[in-house]
């Protein structure tokens, strides 16, 4: 059986796989809104950020090296014309490295730029974080970019009692983007170096600021032991606390995103902080050149594929009719 | 060196399917008297297998061009002037007073806008230099390696009259510059340039650790000293009967420890924004090496040209195909 009706299906398929590679040949570049970003990331530098409470159980990864991972696979996740500048984080204040710059362009020297942050630049050892945001908020303002904070969230030393967030004066929303929260849930003691940068075990719990006696007493300073209102304010004993563990806190950092209008996310549930950024952070529009030449030159694969692939198929229906006829006999 | 490449090479993985034309013809089977008496036909055998060639490399070439087929960027190593050179940066807030030591009033610009505007310049001047950027303060801070990107040189230097921190440690900025050129192995004639509008006493130790690195390195050091008009210069002597300390003339015991260094080292003091251009023109004079650089050829497109082959295979199909006869079916013997 030779079927016939194959005949004028194939000349019709040969034909549009003509056509549709002529079309190929002569289809122009189209121009397509593509939506990319605008982002100033900035790296917590500070001591905590030593602690390797990242990663897997069998395979943990310091926060500061999980952080850098995470802005890395976003310099290459971002669309292209996305733009991407780098700062740091110490102390109370932000520091700008580079302005943004084109992310696929410059691949090269952002990531390698990343790569070589290191905690040894920070100049101070203090870490307020609320501080630090604002005023990193403030620098991304200038650039007129969005931001990414990526922090532990540990006050060093705390907040005063009762825990009010410093005032923010910018501008909430002006400025969106995200903070990310870097570390795990469970407290785990800071790691600490020498002067000349070897680790000497952790911090102890008198080591560290526990709590913050600048401002007023709390309310309950009164039942503390040895208290006297023009003294002792904060009664005689010397702070006990936790401060010298560390954990990501998120409670804290929810707050900040909270009165700074940024949106929050912990990276050790969401890693890839593309699509964090791309629900946060302002969308700009920009027009890129698009190649669509493959469409229809898919089309003409396709069509041309059946001109040789068809005749098999035909067989093998036929040869399954002709089983099943043979069978009916 | 010649490369092509796909710029989706998944798509390879369809090229087997090029090989359908040769298991199966485009002609229409049809019923016909066996020809076996009449023996082989080699011009019928040529033109069978020729056709069944041209529907192969027509669906391979469809295939490379949805692919993507491209000739490879290529990096020609050519020969130009020019020098890698580290830009020590001083990020400390004094930068951000203007030249008479005022917060810059309207119109003025402050020390550092009008290095970052000059140095910018000359960055851009520099078409076959490598340039990397580091910045000092309090501490030193890495900010580019060695590259040729000037998108991201001119990002990093546009950074510099953000507001700085308090200290001047010029020490470990020193260091850590020499720490990038130290990563990059090439021959090239290296400088640092160091843009700063004070100086701090540096330590003994990192003297020892710097002059042992400088000694290790043939390495040109220029001082790009943005001096606050009225204050005093680099070389002055301090004046009879004040002790001539470190702690007391920082700048002139840097200074003096730069001549100490045994390298090509030369200051340029500038009080106003003119001074500067001066003397980065004459930086830009000296710093003029024979130099190895690479210049990359942007990749070449060639999906039209596979295109333009399937194109050409089909029409040699469709010819086969109109001179088709077609034996009437079932038609009396």
């Amino acid at each position: 059986m030779t079927p016939w009706q194959l005949r004028d299906w194939r000349s019709m398929a040969l034909a549009s796989a003509l056509v549709l590679t002529a079309l190929a040949l002569v289809v122009p570049r189209v121009t397509v809104q593509r939506t990319v970003y605008n982002v100033m990331a900035f790296v917590d530098i500070t001591g905590s950020m030593k602690v390797r409470d990242m990663g897997s159980a069998e395979a943990p990864v310091e926060r500061l090296e999980a952080a850098k991972a995470v802005l890395q696979r976003l310099v290459g996740d971002l669309p292209c014309k996305s733009r991407l500048g780098l700062g740091l984080f110490t102390e109370r204040r932000g520091f700008v490295l580079f302005n943004p710059i084109e992310v696929c362009e410059n691949f090269a020297p952002i990531e390698q730029s990343i790569a070589n942050i290191d905690w040894r630049m920070g100049w101070e050892g203090d870490s307020m974080v609320a501080k630090g945001l604002h005023h990193a908020i403030a620098e991304t303002a200038l650039v007129d970019a969005d931001i990414i904070f990526l922090t532990e969230g540990q006050e060093a030393p705390p907040l005063p009692p009762g825990g009010a967030l410093p005032e923010f004066d910018g501008e909430r929303g002006k400025v969106k983007g995200l903070i990310a929260g870097v570390g795990g849930q469970a407290k785990v003691p800071i790691p600490r170096f020498d002067g000349e940068g070897h680790e000497t075990g952790a911090y102890a719990e008198q080591d560290v600021v526990q709590e913050n006696r600048t401002g007023a007493p709390p309310p309950d300073a009164e039942q503390r032991p040895g208290y006297h209102p023009k003294w002792a304010p904060f009664g005689s004993d010397p702070p006990t606390g936790d401060e010298h563990l560390s954990s990501v806190r998120t409670a804290h950092l929810s707050a900040l995103a909270a009165q700074t209008g940024l949106a929050y996310a912990g990276l050790q549930e969401e890693p890839d902080l593309l699509g964090a950024v791309m629900r946060a952070a302002h969308p700009h529009q920009t027009s890129v050149a698009v190649d669509v030449r493959p469409y229809p030159a898919s089309l003409a694969l396709l069509a041309l594929l059946g001109v040789y692939a068809a005749p098999l198929a035909a067989r093998a229906l036929a040869k399954i009719s002709h089983h099943k006829t043979g069978q009916r006999s | 060196m010649t490369a092509l490449a796909l710029s989706h090479p998944a798509v390879a993985l369809l090229l087997p399917l090029a090989l359908l034309p040769l298991l199966r013809t485009s002609a229409t089977p049809q019923a016909y008297p066996s020809l076996e008496p009449l023996g082989g036909d080699p011009l019928s055998a040529v033109f069978s297998w020729l056709l069944r060639l041209a529907g192969t490399v027509a669906i391979a070439a469809l295939i490379l061009g949805i692919g993507g087929l491209h000739l490879k960027g290529q990096t020609i190593t050519k020969t130009g002037e020019g020098a890698h050179i580290v830009l020590l940066i001083d990020r400390s807030s004094s930068m951000d007073n203007n030249f008479a030591g005022r917060a810059p009033a309207g119109g003025e610009e402050s020390k550092s806008a009008a290095a970052r505007r000059l140095i910018k310049d000359f960055i851009l001047a520099r078409e076959h230099d490598l340039v990397g950027v580091a910045a000092f303060s309090t501490s030193p801070m890495h900010v580019l390696p060695l590259t040729d990107h000037k998108p991201a040189l001119l990002a990093a230097v546009d950074a510099m009259d953000r507001p700085g921190l308090a200290f001047t440690n010029v020490g470990r900025g020193l260091a850590l510059s020499l720490d990038i050129h130290e990563r990059d192995t090439s021959a090239a004639a290296r400088a640092i340039l160091l843009v700063s509008d004070g100086a701090a006493v540096i330590d003994r130790k990192v003297q020892e650790t710097l002059r042992a690195a400088f000694a290790k390195r043939k390495m040109n050091l220029y001082w790009l000293f943005l001096r606050t008009a009225g204050t005093r210069g680099i070389s002055e002597a301090p004046p009879e009967g004040e002790p001539d300390t470190p702690q007391a003339f920082p700048e002139r015991h840097l200074d003096l420890f730069f001549k100490t260094l045994g390298t090509n080292y030369k200051a340029f003091e500038a009080e106003n924004s003119a001074a500067v251009a001066e003397a980065i023109a004459e930086i830009s004079k000296l710093e003029r090496n024979p130099i190895t650089y690479v210049e990359n050829t942007p990749r070449s497109d060639l999906t039209g040209y596979a295109y333009g082959l399937a194109l050409l295979c089909m029409l040699l199909l469709a010819l086969a195909k109109a001179a088709e006869v077609r034996i009437p079916r079932g038609s009396p013997a």
